[in-house]
């Protein structure tokens, strides 16, 4: 399964309206809920929030990727949130993140989880694709452009 | 006409990898070929996700940990499907890249049919989205067959005496 798989207009999130680190996790979670991904709003947010809480998945170039493990999914779920003001994640570079992609997978699928995340690595390489990302118009544009149209 | 001797399936944890342990398991009892069933735990995707910084080295250690115990769980469910129709089936487990390693055992065991899952019906022009099956579509040096239709390759697995 390929991250291109998970990537539809209703778990995109543009613009973010949140403030700060925990209202990120919250409205991204929303997000999923809202989309009809997830049931169990509470259970999503503890597993993201646990890892966040070891360490911040705030990257560099205004990249963020939390995640978690939860059986409160039967499937590798995504959201995506775009800031283009940027919100402080704690990030690695102190630089306040804009690109935000959360990922919670069920514990028993570890493999599509991990081949995800590498895929969300791959793209946050390209800092031209990620600048584009972040000045999306709306949720439309960002499929548009993660499906390379 | 040959008919395919040695049958290799991907299974990944997927239910489309699944389906297509059902089909191979189909093919091969037809056949009667050979069948290994393959698990690759992707250390080189772990690697990245830790030069990226995205996992920790602990976290790293206990995805490897749980895609170990998901290897053994998703190769003994193939096998326990392949029982159930009175097929014998080889099963293993690598590490490393997981198109790399689909390859090297292609070549190593000599098999002449490769059996994947769908692969994405989204085609993204981006590279980052070139998954790892799809990859080793591409370059295997054996026919390789994408099963599809998850309901009617259950009812011919069930059909299967």
């Amino acid at each position: 399964m390929s991250l291109i798989d998970l990537v539809v207009e209703d778990i995109v999130k543009i613009p973010m309206t949140s403030n700060d680190k925990p209202d990120v996790l919250r409205e991204l979670v929303q997000t999923l809920k809202d989309a009809g991904q997830i049931d169990d709003f509470d259970a999503v947010l503890q597993a993201v929030q646990e890892r966040e809480d070891k360490l911040s998945t705030g990257l560099e170039n205004g990249i963020a990727v939390p995640h978690g493990k939860t059986a409160a999914v039967t499937r590798l779920k995504l959201a995506i949130g775009i800031a283009p003001n940027g919100i402080d994640f704690d990030a690695m570079d102190k630089n306040p993140s804009k690109l935000f992609f959360l990922l919670v997978a069920p514990p028993d699928q570890s493999g599509p989880h991990v081949e995800a995340l590498a895929e969300i690595a791959k793209l946050g390489q390209s800092r031209a694709f990620c600048k584009a990302l972040v000045n999306a118009d709306d949720a439309k544009e960002v499929v548009d452009l993660m499906k390379g149209e | 006409m040959s008919t395919p001797k040695k049958i290799l399936v991907h299974v990944d944890g997927t239910e489309r990898s699944i389906t297509a342990a059902q089909y191979a398991i189909c093919l091969a009892s037809f056949y009667h070929a050979d069948l290994t069933a393959l698990y690759v735990i992707n250390t080189r995707a772990m690697e990245d996700l830790l030069k990226a910084r995205i996992f920790l080295k602990d976290e790293q250690m206990e995805y490897e940990h749980d895609m170990e115990a998901d290897a053994e769980r998703y190769l003994n469910y193939v096998d326990e499907l392949a029982v159930k129709k009175g097929l014998s089936i080889t099963k293993k487990s690598s590490r490393g890249s997981v198109h790399k390693e689909i390859i090297d055992l292609v070549k190593a065991d000599d098999i002449d049919l490769l059996v994947i899952g769908e692969l994405s019906r989204i085609r993204s022009r981006r590279d980052e989205f070139y998954d790892e099956a799809e990859r080793a579509m591409r370059t295997v040096p054996c026919s390789v067959l994408v099963v599809k239709d998850e309901d009617k390759v259950w009812e011919m697995y069930e059909s299967l005496v």
